[in-house]
């Protein structure tokens, strides 16, 4: 892993489209403002994580009859 | 067009109901999707890829189950989506089934969004706070399930 020192204010270029400024370091907590083209996808990196675990254990369920209500009776 | 399904087999689905996710669910691959289920008004689809034979997930209509269920979609998605307003939009849930139908749970943190004029998706990280595992059968129990219309188009049924 590259480890780049910066100070608030300073800012980091991932090629040519996408900058990473850090805005403000407050005790354990860094604001980091991001400036990317729209088309690229922008997560929080556990909240990614949690969403892909989920996907694919969703696809791992080993189900394949899914339950259906009972045949209704008109809802009243 | 003809899916070969290791799940279900071979299934014939609609052309024109296949749902692309330019940039894919989040960690699975493949573009195109397309919705499977046992009828029209069921509960619960089969989210069926068309590029991998291998992959399904269940999904539903997150509103059957928490009817104060919010979406706030980040702009950027929306922006992606050419979504303008929220009547555009059809929106489904991921769902980890299980044998217990206690053990259901949906994902509700991120929620797949469809355009339901040129249905091109994206999943996308709901802006409000909710869980990615929250039990399904929390509020309410299948025998109150009222689906009345698909989430999305349906592509196949009889599943």
């Amino acid at each position: 892993m590259l480890v780049i020192t910066r100070r608030p204010g300073e800012r980091i270029c991932l090629g040519e489209d996408i900058t990473i400024t850090v805005l403000e370091v407050s005790g354990s907590t860094v604001r980091i403002g991001i400036d990317a083209p729209s088309e690229v996808p922008i997560y929080r990196h556990e909240i990614w994580l949690a969403v892909k675990a989920e996907n694919e254990a969703a696809a791992n369920a080993d189900v394949t009859q899914l339950p259906a209500p009972a045949p209704s009776s008109t809802p009243s | 067009m003809q899916i070969e399904s290791t799940r279900f087999g071979s299934i014939e689905i609609r052309d024109d109901a296949v749902i692309t996710f330019p940039d894919g669910l989040i960690g699975l691959p493949g573009t195109r999707w397309a919705l499977l289920a046992q009828s029209e008004s069921a509960a619960f689809y089969w989210l069926h890829s068309v590029d991998d034979p291998a992959i399904a997930l269940p999904v539903t209509n997150p509103w059957l189950f928490f009817s104060d269920y919010e979406v706030s979609v980040p702009d950027e998605d929306a922006g992606l989506l050419n979504l303008v307003s929220a009547d555009q939009a059809d929106i489904f849930c991921v769902v980890r089934a299980s044998d217990r139908i206690e053990e259901f749970t949906i994902n509700l943190r991120g929620p797949l969004v469809v355009h339901a004029g040129d249905r091109r998706g994206r999943q996308v990280i709901n802006e409000r706070d909710y869980d990615v595992r929250q039990p399904l059968f929390a509020h309410v129990t299948l025998a109150d399930i009222r689906p009345s219309q698909p989430a999305a188009p349906v592509a196949a049924t009889g599943i």
